[in-house]
């Protein structure tokens, strides 16, 4: 079963930890993938830019108009998504309350739906 | 640890000969050549590698070449070649724990002449082998998911490619899930031999869950998705038939075929054109497969006449048999299903298993006996949608049509396959709109 583990955040908490601890949490993350990249159960972690870098893009009269994103006033955002196919929801569970962050912010765990099957042939060759 | 993928050739996609009977071929030979193989070097990590290559090599040499006279022979010869191969330069790179590989002299694996002999038509000691393969794939040091990747390609003889595709994840995902199971396997001193006596009866439970799981991975899978995954549907059964042949006396092992074939007989009837969910009652039974009906509905008569070990496959076949024997809802013979419900709650209880019978007591009894059965599961399956849903059809029965619209509506919310989730919020909009 696949889960989407969701991280939000928020510049002022990036910007309340100190350059040491960043890296110190940088490294628990990087471990935090390996881990679960190499048990076979994570297939991919994924972190946005700055809200400042976001753009809109809407439809008006058929032609694409592209503004600044709509976030640079919200405080919460969304920072980093993992995608998890795992034994059970215990296990997302469980892997969600390994997340570094989960220390100091929730973890949103959402079960996936729907996806888009690969065609025959096709496979990106991630490996 | 061990890098993945550990050998990308051998996990490109091999259906490239355009030629089923070939492809067909392979898969059956590929466990009885690992077989072979693991009988004298253990180690299924290279020995798994090994065969894989070969197979590869028969699917792009054989179509311009032609088949061999004796297509286990050559298949034998080439992975034994590549054994070689593997463990030299396995051997090369550090000194492997296993003296077995070491003591191994190259030579000898990569003539193999001497096996030769025995690689003539399959006998007996191929049946022991691909037995002795799934139990070790399917390994209880092992999560499900890697059982399951490891028995499709041991056993299967699928790529890791094809297995990627299925489950929809990246191939080096399922390439390291391999490799891990593998080490797994390895760390936990697993042999190439039978399980004991004594923990047999559990780990052929353990097999046959492995083999529903894969063929319950293809039935369940989301209209998008239902094209690739029916694959995984017929490697089920195909699995589940290879594990009668090599056990005809095991009654479970009837009761699990007879499940998946009375299952998938009703495949074409099981989803609309939207790609919503058609459940049992609603179906189009003239759209039942009917050679699958007759088989599996022949097997699991012929099983319970001659058994006294009755088992959740068993029981959950024989009531997917009364409804198929069935014209329509209203001609099938609950009470009969209801019994096998009770069965079934006896050998094998659990809160979903209580809800099947909820509905059986519903048709024999009425709704308000169906509905009291479900309370005492509200707890268990508070966020099942299946609950949810049983709940909305019984409230509909009994004429409740505002409660029936809202549990219709928690069971679309908590349904996680999009098939099920369209097919409830459509009951809940009937409902709600009368």
């Amino acid at each position: 079963m696949k889960y989407m583990l969701i991280i939000y955040g928020n510049q002022e908490l990036w910007s309340s930890i100190e350059p040491g601890d960043f890296a110190r949490e940088l490294a628990a993350f990087d471990a935090f993938n390996q881990k679960y990249l190499e048990s076979g159960e994570l297939l991919g972690a994924y972190g946005v830019a700055d809200a400042a870098a976001t753009k809109l893009v809407r439809l008006a009269d058929g032609q694409p108009a592209v503004t600044d994103g709509p976030y640079l006033e919200t405080k919460e955002y969304l920072a980093s998504w993992y995608l998890l196919d795992v034994e059970s929801e215990e296990r997302a569970l469980e892997i969600a309350a390994e997340l570094p962050s989960a220390k100091y912010r929730p973890v949103e765990v959402w079960p996936i739906l729907h996806e888009a099957p690969r065609a025959a042939g096709a496979d990106p060759g991630l490996g | 640890m061990r890098p993945a993928p550990t050998r990308a050739s051998a996990d490109r996609d091999r259906r490239v000969t355009g030629d089923p009977s070939t492809e067909d071929l392979l898969r059956e030979l590929a466990p009885q050549v690992l077989g072979m193989l693991m009988r004298r070097y253990a180690g299924l990590d290279s020995c798994e590698d090994a065969v894989q290559e070969a197979l590869l090599t028969a699917a792009t040499q054989w179509p311009s070449s032609g088949r061999p006279d004796n297509p286990r022979a050559w298949l034998l010869t080439v992975a034994s070649r590549r054994l070689a191969d593997i463990l030299r330069s396995e051997s090369a790179r550090r000194v492997r724990e296993d003296a077995v590989y070491l003591a191994t002299p190259p030579a000898v694996l990569a003539g193999a002449d001497s096996w030769l002999a025995e690689a003539g038509p399959s006998g007996p000691r191929d049946s022991d082998d691909t037995l002795t393969l799934l139990f070790l794939c399917c390994h209880p040091a092992l999560t499900s998911s890697s059982q399951v990747a490891l028995t499709l390609r041991a056993v299967g003889g699928l790529s890791t490619a094809e297995i990627a595709r299925a489950f929809i994840v990246p191939e080096a995902t399922m390439a390291q899930r391999i490799s891990r199971a593998k080490q797994q396997i390895r760390a936990a001193g697993a042999r190439f031999a039978p399980p004991d006596a004594a923990d047999r009866d559990q780990r052929l439970r353990v097999v046959q869950q492995v083999l529903y799981l894969v063929f319950n991975e293809g039935y369940v899978a989301s209209a998008g998705a239902a094209l690739q995954r029916a694959d995984l549907s017929a490697e089920g059964i195909r699995l589940a038939r290879l594990l009668r042949r090599l056990l005809p006396d095991d009654a479970e092992t009837a009761g699990l075929l007879a499940l998946m074939l009375l299952t998938d007989a009703r495949r074409a009837a099981r989803v609309a054109p939207d790609g919503a969910l058609v459940p049992l009652m609603d179906q189009d039974r003239t759209r039942w497969d009917r050679g699958l009906v007759a088989e599996g509905a022949g097997l699991i008569a012929a099983t319970l006449a001659s058994t006294s070990a009755l088992g959740p496959y068993q029981l959950q076949a024989a009531i997917a048999a009364v409804h198929t024997e069935a014209a329509s809802v209203a001609d099938t013979d609950w009470a009969e299903i209801l019994a096998l419900y009770e069965l079934l709650a006896r050998v094998s209880p659990g809160p979903l298993v209580s809800l099947g019978k909820a509905v059986a007591v519903a048709m024999v009894h009425g709704p308000a006996a169906g509905l009291a059965a479900t309370d005492e599961l509200a707890g268990a399956l508070a966020r099942h949608h299946r609950f949810h849903a049983v709940r909305g059809h019984l409230l509909e029965m009994s004429g409740d049509t505002d409660a029936a619209a809202s549990a219709y509506g928690l069971a679309a919310r908590y349904a996680t396959n999009a098939a099920e989730k369209r097919y409830l919020e459509r009951q809940r909009r009937r409902v709600r709109d009368g």
